[in-house]
Formats: C-alpha cells, structure tokens, sequence
C-alpha cells in the first residue's frame, strides 16, 4: 500500500489511470528481476573476495599456520612494521616505480611513430602489440636468457666491442632489480601504446593541420595539441601501470630471480606468497597482503574517479 | 623584377624539402623496424634456441629437431594444453554468464540501492588476489578444491567478473529502455527479452569479455600455481614456470614450450585486436 502510494505521488499524471498501477506493477517487477540478475554476482564477489577480505583482517593479529589460530592483537602489526625485511621489500616496490615514467614515455614515443600513418603502419602496429598477447612467464624466461652472462645483452656488448663491460646483472643484489624493471618495462610497452594510439585516433586532424599551418613546428603541435587531447589516456595508462607494477610481477620474479638474490627482487606481493607458502607464516602473509591491499585502495580511488570523470 | 628573382628560388626551396621530408620518412621507418626488432625479439629466441640442442646452445651454433622432439617427455604439453583449454572455458562461461546478468540489471533493471552495489562491485576490481591470497588459499584447500579444476575456476571467474560487469553495464546502458519495454509488453518476458533481445545486440561486449579474459587467464601463473594441487591439472604456464625453476631443465626444450604456450593467445590476440584495444579504453574513449 505505502509503496503503490509512493509511485502514485511520483508519476501524477499517471495517478488513478488503470495503466498507472500496471506501470508500478511493472516497476516492482522489474525491480525483483534486477535484484534476481545481479544475485549470482554479487554471490560470486561476496564469497571470494569480499569474505577472504574480512578473514585477512581477522588472521593479520594472528599467529596462523592453516590449521590453527593463536591471537596476538596489535603487536601483530607492530612486529610487522618493525621487520627490516618488509621495509627492504617496500623499497623495492618504491624503486619499481621508477621504471613507470619510462612505461610511459617509450610507448607515448612509439605511439606517435606509429600516428605518422606511414605505408604499412598496421603491420608495425600488429608488431608491437603482440607481445602483449604472451605470458609473463615467457616474458621472464626469455629475459633470463636476454640477461644471462652467456646471454644476448653480452653478446651485443661483444659486438659493440665493450668486451670488459661484461654484466650479469641479475646475478647481484645491487643490479637484479635493474633487469626486473626493464622487463616490466618491455612488458608495459604493448599495452601503453595502445592506449595512446588509441587517444590519438580521436584526434581531430585538422586541429593538429591548423597549428601546422599556423607555423608550429612538429615539437610545438606536439606538446600544446596531442599531448593535452591525450591526457585522460595517460591517467589511465598511468593507473594501469601502477597497478601493475604492485600486483602483476608475481610471473616475472617468480620465473627470473625467485625474489633474490637475496631479498633484492621481492616486492610485496611476492612477499605475500613467500612468508605464507615457503615460511608457512600464514598470519603475517595474510597482513602483508592487507597492507597491499590498502596501497591498492589508494590507487583505486584514482581510478575510479578517472573512469567516473565523465558520467 | 621581382618577380623574375623569385621564380628560380621556389622549386629550389621546395625540393630542399621534399628532400628532408624523404630522409624524414626514412629515419621514421629506420626506427620503426628497430622497434619492430626489439618486440619480436622474444619470439625470435624461442624460435631459433628452439630448433637447437643443449650443447649447440651453449656453443652458439648448429641446429636440430631434438628439443622438438623430447618436448613432449619434459613437458606433458598435450594435457597441458587440454587443462588450460578447459579452465579457461569454464571459467569464461560463468564471468560472461554472472557478469552478464548483472551487468543488465545494473543498467536496465535498477532497484533500491543498486548504484551503491554496483560501485562496491566495480571496487572489487581493485582487489589483487595477492591481497586475499592466504584465506583464499586455505578456504579452498579446507573445501576440497584444490585437489580439481573447480577451485582454480571459481577464483578465476570471482577475479574477473567485476571488471566484465563493469563493461556490460557500460555497454548496455547505451541500449534505449524503450527496447526492454516493448519486449516486455509483448510478452516475451524477462527471460525473453535477454535471449532473444539482449544477447544479439551484446555479442561485440561478450567479444571483448572473451578475448580479455582468455589472454588474462591463458598467461595467468598464480592462481593455477596454488588452487590446482594435482599436477596433472596444470594448465600449461604452471607447467612451463614449475620446468623452470627445476634449474635442471634444457633450455632450449623450454623455450620450444614457451612458443606452444605462446601460440593460442597470440592467435587470439591477432584475430580479435579490435576487441581487446575496446576493452582496455572502455568507459574513457566514448
């Protein structure tokens, strides 16, 4: 009854008509079968991500192997927060971030090469999406072999003739995270400029035509029209890379250093799988993986602004 | 006077620069190809170590069929093959299904609080699964399955149907209510209405769901790392990533795996690009 009278008051042109009340009929009708629709859904998401969410947060002020659970409260975190380890471990993750600006610059480089439309840019651009197709694990393992001391970086280093230049960089703790990045980086490439090849298809040419005739040079039509028409797409393209760069290496480390030498490759979310699989802390692996998920929310919130912007 | 002095200097200028465009052109293409040189270098490793021994590897030089031909003893590559085959299939179904389904109420079909819902459901995609992974883990261990292809599955499709609800919602929000309403009045009702109406119009959404997911989980290392206990489920990038950090493997032998791995998503990805550029700019280019 409050509810019919509710819909009444909402659409008065329609109060009292026999199509009026068939309308709010309708609109509950409706209503159940969205909430019907999304049920399966929402079923899915509550039990395997959201659940597991509120069961880390339970198991981070524990002391959990699997089986049993002790409680240790507060000091859970504080040991945590007082572990060199993970402060060394967030450093690498502040350090991959590095290699972000340079996921953008190269593909925002590529992307204009490839806007240049010439003759068979479409191969070219087949090309240079394809490795975005391929696991990361084939990624790592040709890597591995790209960065090997009898692999193909020295080999390029013997036919420039820096024999003495001789690296292996992912042999030492001081440079293995050098090797991680540029393999992120490679990997990034594809992706990335796709995202900016497309920004710059909806590109309106004779904008960029105009500033040309005007007598801007290639540089000036850069940098005050493309650039500024592509912004949006760099968030994006920004945000994605971020979120990569915390939660997408897992395949890389796992399949080129292990997290090592040493600790010099882990970052936090394959910290995550070692303190619980090969320490068997499942306590602190669940609180590490609570602290990346709180970095994760941050970036998140940016993203769904950006993706929000324009509705 | 004038006139006369400038005439010769015009095509001078103009083939000064149609020289300069031309040597422009040239650097351009120069720098493409090495471009091109550096993306296919992945591929060019696997194929041409591939085609080597162990030893000749090491040696730098000679070529044989032997990797080719022991593959399938160091890598149960059919089965591998089959399993991710299979898990990819099952697992896409139920993301184009549930998120699907949704995806259409959230547009179409809205109730009470159902915008809230559908921001708490689009920020489940911020989620990594490295931030559940422990209670995950031990959930489905305790469930029992780990031991099938059921847990690696359900995972994979509870990651990705956020992200397809997003894209559907997006995508069928463009669609006129009128539509659904006309359905309706005729009687086709609500189940009608998705399969005789909705489908159709949303094949180009379930493309672009498809092929992202299908590279996404194809080249996916974790989840069947640790929800697919029994070895002789692993789908092919687990099997290829375990061959790897045994150390004692033949590295040739692997790469060859590596292009098998490689092949069904690079087909994929050549014949759907469209979807997948879609995909990736959805919500941002229109």
């Amino acid at each position: 009854m409050a509810v019919s009278a509710l819909e009444l008051r909402r659409s008065p042109a329609r109060a009292g008509s026999r199509w009026g009340r068939s309308s709010s009929l309708l609109v509950r009708r409706r209503r159940r079968m969205g909430l019907l629709l999304t049920l399966p859904a929402l079923a899915l998401i509550t039990l395997l991500i959201v659940i597991p969410i509120g069961q880390a947060a339970y198991y981070s002020f524990t002391e959990w192997n699997g089986v049993t659970t002790t409680w240790i409260g507060v000091s859970a975190w504080t040991q945590a927060f007082h572990n060199p380890t993970m402060w060394r471990v967030m450093e690498n993750n502040a350090l991959l971030l590095l290699a972000v600006p340079v996921a953008l610059a190269i593909p925002l480089g590529i992307a204009v090469l490839l806007h240049q439309h010439v003759a068979g840019w479409k191969v070219f651009r087949s090309i240079y999406f394809l490795p975005t197709a391929i696991s990361w694990v084939v990624i790592g393992l040709v890597a591995e072999h790209f960065f090997a001391y009898s692999g193909t970086l020295n080999s390029i280093l013997d036919f420039l003739g820096f024999h003495k230049a001789h690296t292996n960089l992912l042999g030492y703790q001081s440079t293995a995270l050098i090797a991680l990045g540029i393999t992120f980086i490679f990997s990034m490439i594809g992706t990335n400029t796709m995202l900016f090849l497309t920004g710059m298809a909806t590109l309106d040419p004779s904008q960029e035509e105009a500033a040309r005739i005007d007598g801007a040079g290639a540089w000036k039509v850069f940098r005050h029209i493309t650039l500024p028409h592509l912004t949006r797409f760099i968030q994006l393209a920004f945000v994605i890379t971020v979120i990569s760069a915390f939660s997408a290496l897992f395949s890389l480390i796992f399949v080129m250093t292990g997290g090592g030498p040493g600790y010099s490759t882990t970052t936090m979310e394959f910290f995550v799988y070692q303190t619980g699989f090969s320490q068997a802390q499942f306590g602190t692996a669940a609180l590490y993986g609570l602290i990346l998920f709180f970095i994760m929310a941050v970036v998140g919130i940016f993203q769904l602004r950006l993706l929000g912007a324009k509705d | 006077m004038t006139a006369v002095l400038d005439t010769p200097v015009v095509p001078v200028k103009a083939t000064a620069r149609q020289v300069r465009r031309r040597i422009g052109r040239a650097v351009l293409l120069a720098v493409m190809i090495a471009v091109a040189g550096v993306m296919l270098y992945p591929f060019i490793v696997m194929i041409v170590t591939s085609f080597k021994t162990e030893s000749q590897y090491l040696l730098g030089r000679g070529t044989s069929l032997k990797s080719w031909e022991d593959l399938n003893q160091t890598l149960p590559i059919g089965q591998e093959l089959l399993n991710s085959t299979i898990i990819c299939s099952a697992a896409i179904f139920i993301v184009l299904v549930v998120g699907g389904a949704a995806g259409f109420a959230f547009a179409k079909l809205q109730f009470r609080g159902s915008n809230v819902v559908f921001l708490t459901v689009v920020s489940a995609m911020m989620v990594p699964l490295q931030a559940i992974l422990m209670p995950e883990y031990v959930n489905m261990a305790k469930l029992g399955f780990t031991t099938s292809y059921f847990g690696a599955v359900i995972v994979y499709a509870a990651l990705g149907t956020p992200f397809s609800i997003f894209l559907f919602t997006t995508y069928f929000r463009r669609i006129p209510d009128e539509l659904i309403e006309a359905g309706i009045v005729d009687g086709l009702g609500y189940s009608g209405v998705l399969t005789r109406l909705i489908l159709p119009i949303a094949l180009p959404a379930i493309a672009t769901v498809t092929v992202l997911q299908f590279i996404q989980i194809w080249d996916d290392l974790l989840v069947g790392l640790l929800f697919l206990q029994n070895p002789s489920q692993r789908p092919i990038t687990v099997g290829l990533a375990a061959l790897a950090s045994g150390r004692v493997t033949s590295i040739p032998e692997l790469l060859a795996g590596s292009l098998v791995s490689a092949l069904p998503a690079m087909l994929v990805y050549l014949g759907f690009q469209r979807f997948l550029i879609q995909g990736l700019t959805m919500g941002i280019d229109r």
